[in-house]
């Protein structure tokens, strides 16, 4: 290898990635025995609610407003984005209803926990943009009421929900932007440090708790 | 989902003291609770213990 090659950043930020994420730790093949749970399926139900929500919103953003209130097609696109985001927010919630109560963070793992909560938050405001961005009298209602809360929080000045083309930049590009780009990022770190496992429960007979032999010990230890 | 329930009047509220709620937004926080439970309870299929990933 030349010297030019060796200070090339590409090839540093090759090495770099390779050795943080290795190609059997980013697509592996198995997983722990303890994922055979429901409990550990709903992170890939809210990636596979989110992958319907963008393939119908972009649907959607193609045709326009016209398309989704005034053609039978168009209503059903319009369905399927509505029910895809309540799945999406139903899903996800359970999602970190779990992982909160298996305490996530443990084992160095508090990026993934700080990753998938900020994906919750952001995807609050990108559900409200879409709503005010229907181009209905449900739109105008909810963005009448919504700008009181705005305007209250002292940010209405640069979040104007009586603002259309603003709410709608938001809603399919800016804020879908933040949540798919945080959740490759929480994907990667859950792919870097492993699914959590669960706690270890000491009993009489068994000195897996104490004795660091049980499967959440190395992550207590660390 | 109009055609099956009817949505022509005002929304059902359950009130108590301060909390105050939608009785469909209740109905969706029940459901979220009944399924987090049975995803925990719920005997997961034994191929999937031993072999690839969920």
């Amino acid at each position: 290898m030349s010297a030019s090659e060796e200070r090339s950043w590409t090839a540093a930020v090759r090495e770099r990635a390779v050795a943080t994420l290795p190609p059997d730790k980013l697509l592996p093949d198995k997983q722990p025995s303890y994922v055979a749970s429901w409990i550990y399926v709903f992170g890939v139900l809210s990636l596979s609610s989110l992958a319907v929500i963008i393939l119908s919103g972009t649907i959607l953003a193609l045709k326009g407003p016209g398309w989704w209130h005034f053609t039978g097609i168009g209503h059903f696109f319009n369905s399927i984005h509505l029910w895809s985001v309540e799945l999406f927010f139903f899903v996800m919630v359970i999602h970190l209803w779990g992982k909160y109560f298996m305490a996530a963070w443990r084992g160095g793992r508090k990026a993934v926990w700080i990753t998938g909560a900020v994906t919750f938050l952001v995807a609050i405001p990108c559900a409200l943009t879409g709503y005010v961005s229907q181009q209905n009298f449900d739109a105008q209602w909810i963005s009448t009421q919504a700008k009181d809360a705005m305007n209250a929080a002292g940010i209405g000045s640069f979040f104007n929900l009586l603002n259309f083309g603003q709410m709608y930049s938001y809603h399919i590009l800016l804020l879908p932007a933040a949540v798919v780009a945080i959740v490759i990022g929480h994907i990667l770190l859950v792919r870097k440090h492993g699914v959590v496992p669960p706690f270890t429960v000491p009993t009489s007979t068994s000195q897996a708790g104490r004795d660091g032999a049980g499967p959440g010990a190395a992550e207590s230890a660390s | 989902m109009a055609a099956i329930f009817n949505l022509n009047h005002h929304a059902s509220y359950v009130h108590w003291h301060f909390f105050q709620l939608s009785v469909s937004n209740l109905v969706v926080i029940l459901l979220m609770i009944i399924v987090f439970v049975a995803a925990i309870l719920a005997p997961f299929p034994s191929r999937r213990a031993t072999g690839g990933s969920p």
